[in-house]
């Protein structure tokens, strides 16, 4: 029999010798996977410049001397419109000779309010209408795929419109609520078939001869290997919520003025662009920045989050 | 041994560790989109009988798509049999839901085929080897953590593996990891799925051997299903040989490897080469005809008539019992089983069983 001779291959076998790179020290989870994603260049500027943005936007009453939250940036002074940079207006000022520095920095506070929430919201709701469908399948999965593919049929723009009028009063969280509504089903969809496709894998049987409950293998097991789509999807709402609320406010059913947001200063400089472009570029470069920051960060998450790319 | 379903009994009166009674496996073939009507199953299983005695090893081999690996899916409850019994100790496993279903989760693991695939790439070793204990809470946060690096050292792996993740190990280092997450419960039975199929045949028998020892120092009992007659027959002192959902032959690994009594175990063990040259030279292969048939469709009579060298009539009609055919309980399901040692009477099973 095999026995003597295998049992001495066992010894030989013994994989105790550790290499440099096995010694190196215990590192928490956390710890891992922050390494991996400083690793990514690309990533961690995008991180630094959306954390610029943001510090900007929140403190922007103290940049700016202001004290409201959203509201007047500054009192219009036509004496001084469409000025280019001046001394005390250092981005100039627009069509009412309101700062635009003010202006941009205050409007940021909507856009990214409404980029980053409604992405958290989308998500929140996405995952869990995708995970029990993909899950459970049968009859589940058949009642909210198509309740998801009602919202997916449904002219986008005119019923935002309808509720918007109705529903909304023009604050953010009524308008982030408005864009998630509409966000979510393309996103469910992603998160479905990512359930659908992982459900079947081996390891989520050995989980189960465990005695993991439903919960368990839905919340530890599959959701976590579906982290990378629904990151990247993530990322997208951001930019897309962004630009929905600059077509809500172009339309005036986003944020009222005098209230700003990058959305409704670009729709503002439609008028101007020949005269003034600033006012175009502006809002533009700072939305354009915005979304590939947030894709970007996104990206190098997602990599930071899958333990095969450790070796990178 | 195979129980009369007349003198049915509990697994602890005759005094096996695990004793399946009649155990059917159909999956429904469902059609249409709204309503959705059964039209025919597949028959994975189809009515078997087997049982283990405790600290013992039984083998299950049969081809791809025997049934073998459902049996083993059944009884960790992955699938709800269609009828029939599982009695573990006095347990029913086929019975059992809920809670009853989770204690007894505890007592019955399983080590898979594919440790490529049975192990979630996105755990550590150490939250993969741990996981049983914190489903089943057998130990306190504090404890679980030195018993992971035990359990490590205890299956031949360097319990500072503890935070690397599966796909930095070979498939003979993710056996071991799945075998340490299998055995992290103490368990009195595992269902061993393929468990050496996936791997290269120099790390078969580390694995082989390491399951030997966890046998000895835990008593446990196995189910050692695989395709491999030699791997079998190292493993096992008792061997049962499945076809298209139903047991063939079983019988003591001496009986069963030397005196074939089933014309598909003869075919099975004339496949298996003879690492010496003279022998496999003179020996006499048995070539089966055709392909396995369809599960969902399943031959009248005895399923094996179709691709049988031994059929007769009687063969396509008369569905053969699987009774005793030599008092040293060594059962087959065949007509003509005194027919089949003339068919191997070459020497076709001399030599083998190295690994």
């Amino acid at each position: 029999m095999a026995t003597v001779q295998s049992d001495q291959l066992l010894t030989q076998f013994q994989p105790n010798e550790i290499t440099p790179e096995l010694a190196r020290k215990r590192r928490s989870q956390f710890r891992i996977i922050f390494d991996r994603f400083t690793r990514n260049k690309v990533a961690v500027a995008g991180f630094v410049v959306l954390a610029v943005l943001l510090v900007a936007a929140v403190f922007a009453p103290i940049i700016t001397g202001q004290t409201s939250t959203y509201d007047p940036p500054n009192d219009p002074n036509l004496s001084i419109a469409l000025s280019g940079p001046i001394p005390g207006h250092p981005l100039g000022t627009d069509d009412l000779g309101r700062d635009e520095l003010a202006r941009m920095l205050f409007g940021g506070r909507v856009s990214l309010a409404v980029g980053i929430l409604t992405a958290l919201l989308t998500i929140l709701i996405a995952v869990t209408v995708g995970s029990l469908a993909g899950y459970y399948g049968g009859w589940v999965d058949m009642v909210m795929m198509r309740v998801t593919d009602a919202f997916l049929s449904v002219p986008l723009l005119v019923v935002l419109f309808v509720l918007a009028r109705t529903f909304s009063d023009g604050s953010v969280p009524s308008i982030v609520i408005l864009i998630a509504a509409f966000e979510w089903p393309s996103v469910a969809r992603v998160v479905r078939g990512e359930f659908l496709g992982l459900k079947e894998r081996e390891f989520l049987l050995a989980a189960r001869t465990l005695g993991a409950n439903d919960l368990r293998l839905m919340v530890r097991h599959i959701l976590p290997n579906a982290a990378g789509p629904i990151i990247v999807a993530a990322t997208l709402v951001v930019g897309d919520a962004i630009i929905t609320e600059s077509v809500l406010s172009f339309f005036s059913f986003g944020v009222r003025p005098p209230t700003s947001s990058w959305g409704s200063m670009l729709n503002n400089s439609r008028d101007f662009i020949s005269s003034d472009p600033l006012l175009l570029y502006l809002p533009g470069i700072a939305i354009l920045i915005t979304v590939l920051c947030f894709n970007l960060m996104g990206d190098g998450l997602r990599d930071a989050l899958d333990p095969y790319m450790t070796e990178r | 041994m195979t129980l009369p379903a007349a003198t049915t009994a509990r697994a602890s009166a005759t005094g096996a560790h695990l004793s399946i009674e009649d155990l059917v496996m159909h999956f429904p073939i469902t059609q249409g989109i709204f309503i959705q009507r059964q039209i025919g199953a597949v028959r994975a299983v189809d009515g078997v009988s087997l049982s283990v005695k405790h600290g013992e090893t039984l083998g299950l081999v049969g081809e791809s798509g025997s049934g073998k690996s459902t049996i083993g899916r059944c009884l960790v409850r992955l699938y709800k049999p269609t009828s029939g019994h599982m009695y573990f100790g006095d347990q029913d496993l086929a019975e059992a839901e809920g809670q009853q279903l989770r204690m007894v989760r505890r007592r019955i693991q399983m080590v898979f085929q594919d440790p490529y695939a049975s192990l979630n790439p996105r755990f550590t070793v150490g939250s993969l080897i741990s996981e049983p204990m914190a489903i089943q809470r057998t130990a306190s946060r504090a404890e679980i953590h030195t018993k992971t690096e035990e359990l490590l050292e205890r299956v031949g792996l360097n319990r500072r593996f503890i935070d690397r993740y599966p796909h930095e190990f070979s498939g003979g280092q993710r056996q071991r990891i799945a075998i340490a997450r299998a055995i992290s419960i103490e368990p009195e039975f595992i269902v061993a799925d393929e468990p050496v199929s996936a791997l290269d045949v120099s790390i078969r028998a580390q694995i082989i051997n390491l399951m030997q020892r966890l046998q000895e120092q835990m008593g446990l009992t196995y189910l050692f299903i695989s395709h491999d007659l030699s791997v079998v027959r190292h493993v096992a002192p008792r061997v049962a040989v499945m076809y298209l959902g139903k047991i063939m032959e079983i019988a003591d690994r001496g009986d069963i490897y030397n005196e074939p009594l089933h014309p598909y175990t003869a075919a099975l063990l004339s496949a298996v080469p003879v690492p010496n040259p003279r022998v496999e030279k003179q020996r006499k292969r048995i070539i089966l005809k055709g392909d396995l048939p369809s599960p969902i469709n399943i031959p009248s009579g005895c399923r094996f008539h179709t691709r049988c060298p031994l059929a007769q009539e009687i063969c396509r009609q008369v569905e053969p019992p699987l009774e005793d055919k030599t008092g040293r309980s060594h059962f087959a399901a065949c007509h003509f089983s005194d027919q089949v040692g003339p068919l191997t009477r070459t020497g076709s099973v001399q030599g083998l069983g190295t690994i």
